[in-house]
């Protein structure tokens, strides 16, 4: 709901935007961004000093907050006098839609938007949409961490990435249980269509609106067309309509097996974390493990919590930072998406107390020091290793066939 | 006041339980929660307590207590131009016909009936245009939308139970404008004046799509730290900022009790509307 109403917004934006242009401030015209040029890192750094960097991201994790506002926030202000300003947000969609409407005002070097944690649609947004900076990777010494040979990092959901984001974390999908009350939870697609009819109302999944629950109901399509493989690359209709139906047999045929006997979705997936917690439901799954070790931290989820993959794997993604075209604080920003790559905030973030997320640099290029202390860092035992996770990753779709997948559940399946 | 609680008839009592019920009912989970380490369904109570939710909002991360401040200092400003504009535009739809008024009446509804994300869109486009995006003051200005019909309304209904035949009569006797607006208009209008202004303070208090939008994220207040985390499912913390968020309100209508309740001659128009 929210990911539409915001695709509407977009277009009232552009309509009032192109009405009050045309009106008053055709006379006007806007300035042309001058991108700034930096010719290596030195001067990059030095113009970084004293700088803001005004970074929005998702706001509702408190660990991940004093993450970036205490460590990264502090150590950005010790080494290179740069201030981060972090803007919780609840949906990155907000921050985009603020970059959209200033560059329809005109405001193209001005912008308040200096970094953001992105990636999906919303990066595909901005990189269309020319509301990006870009190409600025080979300035940042810690790049060579990045793994770039790899697709599923070259490729934000199947857009290539080109210098317009920097990689931050790395997550895959999993799922969770309480070992205390479930035996064995099912391991495949196949296996919990089964499950479910056997334990009726012991689950549930989102509604597509969610992201969770989006990817979630992606997995039961690779498993209705024998994988992923011919669904990638671009959208296409026929190959979608030809698989789409058995996607929502299987679904459809789940359903009055569910919770509440499928008579409603949960909106949200920290709707489906109460239900798990309350013990509604046997199962919990999200794209970010880590959480299942912050949950029980936190006291939401029991202590006998574990997770696991698929056999036939799990979707995978990265997410990013990007830096939009019109931050005027650009070279405090690099500073600070560099920082943001480097062992020590990678391998701080790493750590299950503070956040438990996997690293978007690859461990195998640190020196073996640095890479002996990845290695020896403590899981969480209610979080499946990513090591292990990673053995079985399946990549993410284009942003049309998902948001086509997304649509057709709430036709056919969630009506 | 002795009289006026004898004078309560039994329906009277029932309605105040139910009023006061109502409106502290629902604040008990919120409390228990921003103290709860865990809760689960069924149990009545936490299982386990902690007061981590509130070490996170008294912590500079949070940005909790600057956003309080923030928050306050908006509807506050919203608030006085909204008496300021809304004084005399009520004074003017109550007291006097005028051709085109049915229009404007129209008008000043419009903010009510149109939903407030079609106007912000548009709004923040001309908001950064004048530089006002971005900024306290800005925020301030865009909360006028929904604010000034609750304070106009209110007043127009205040003024057409007013006789302005008393200023006329204290200027006959030699007071200036001001004398006659401070010492006759004021204090008849006044009780109309303190819920126009309270509503108008909550409703600024409570904004959340304007202050996003014109604000840009960089205009903190509390309905943005609260959603961040009621969205997330974080009831801890959603209920510990709850019980912040909350105070403002119930002050407010503390103090302004007072006034309404108070023994006041002025207070008769008010009856009437």
């Amino acid at each position: 709901m929210r990911r539409n109403l915001f695709a509407n917004s977009v277009i009232a934006t552009r309509l009032a935007a192109f009405l009050i242009l045309l009106a008053i401030m055709a006379p006007l015209m806007a300035k042309a961004a001058d991108k700034q040029s930096f010719n290596n890192w030195e001067e990059v750094v030095e113009a970084a000093r004293g700088g803001t960097v005004n970074w929005f991201m998702w706001g509702g994790a408190d660990n991940i907050n004093e993450y970036v506002s205490g460590y990264i926030g502090s150590e950005l202000k010790d080494r290179y006098d740069i201030t981060l300003k972090r803007v919780g947000i609840n949906d990155t969609a907000e921050a985009v839609n603020i970059v959209i409407g200033e560059k329809q005002a005109g405001v193209d070097d001005a912008g308040s938007v200096d970094l953001i944690w992105i990636n999906g649609g919303n990066f595909r947004t901005m990189k269309q949409g020319d509301l990006l900076f870009c190409g600025y990777h080979s300035l940042l010494p810690n790049n060579k961490l990045v793994n770039w040979q790899d697709p599923s990092i070259a490729h934000d959901f199947g857009l290539p990435v080109d210098e317009c984001e920097v990689p931050w974390n790395r997550a895959q999908f999993a799922f969770a249980y309480d070992s205390a009350r479930t035996e064995n939870p099912p391991k495949s697609i196949a296996e919990l269509i089964d499950w479910v009819k056997e334990n009726p109302g012991e689950f549930t999944y989102p509604a597509s609106t969610d992201f969770n629950g989006s990817v979630f109901i992606r997995h039961v399509f690779y498993h209705a067309a024998g994988g992923p493989e011919a669904l990638l690359g671009d959208f296409d209709q026929e190959k979608f309509d030809a698989i789409a139906p058995k996607a929502w047999a299987i679904l459809n045929e789940m359903e009055p097996y569910l919770w509440r006997e499928g008579e409603t979705y949960p909106n949200a997936i920290a709707s489906l974390a109460q239900l798990f917690a309350n013990r509604e439901v046997a199962l919990y799954f999200d794209y970010d493990p880590a959480i299942f070790g912050i949950n029980v931290e936190n006291g939401i989820f029991p202590e006998t919590t574990r997770s696991y993959g698929l056999q036939d794997g799990t979707i995978g993604n990265t997410n990013y930072v990007a830096i939009p075209y019109n931050s005027p604080n650009k070279a405090a920003t690099m500073v600070a998406a560099n920082y943001l790559l480097s062992f020590d905030a990678q391998y701080e973030k790493a750590k299950s107390d503070v956040w438990g997320a996997a690293p978007a640099i690859d461990v195998s290029k640190l020196d073996d020091d640095a890479a002996a202390r990845f290695a020896a860092l403590p899981r969480h035992p209610a979080v499946i290793a990513p090591e292990v996770l990673a053995q079985k990753s399946l990549p993410e779709l284009h942003p049309d066939w998902i948001s086509a997948i997304e649509k057709g559940w709430q036709e056919n399946v969630g009506n | 006041m002795k009289t006026r609680f004898q004078g309560l008839s039994g329906l009277s009592w029932l309605s105040l339980a139910l009023l006061i019920s109502w409106l502290i009912l629902p604040l008990i989970p919120l409390a228990l929660w921003s103290v709860s380490r865990s809760w689960f369904f069924p149990d009545i109570l936490p299982s386990s307590y902690s007061l981590r939710a509130w070490s996170y909002v008294f912590s500079t991360t949070s940005e909790v207590l600057p956003a309080l401040g923030q928050t306050a200092l908006i509807a506050l400003g919203a608030t006085c131009i909204s008496v300021i504009i809304g004084v005399p535009a009520g004074r003017a739809l109550g007291l006097y016909q005028f051709r085109g008024k049915a229009v404007i009446e129209i008008l000043i509804l419009a903010p009510m009936i149109v939903p407030g994300i079609a106007v912000a869109l548009g709004l923040h486009v001309v908001f950064l245009k004048l530089g006002l995006a971005g900024s306290a003051i800005g925020v301030m200005i865009v909360h006028l939308i929904p604010t000034l019909p609750y304070m106009v309304l209110v007043m127009s209904g205040v003024f057409s139970n007013y006789n302005p035949a008393a200023e006329a009569q204290a200027r006959s006797l030699g007071a200036s404008p001001l004398q006659a607006f401070y010492y006759v208009t004021l204090p008849a209008i006044l009780p109309g004046l303190m819920i126009g202004s309270l509503f108008t303070f909550l409703v600024s208090w409570s904004q959340y799509i304007l202050t996003l939008l014109i604000g840009g994220g960089r205009v903190v207040t509390l309905p943005l730290l609260l959603f961040n985390f009621a969205s997330a499912g974080r009831n801890d913390i959603t209920g510990a900022i709850s019980m912040i968020y909350i105070l403002p309100g119930v002050l407010l209508l503390l103090v302004a009790a007072r006034y309404l309740t108070g023994r006041n001659g002025n207070l008769e128009g008010m009856h009437r509307i």
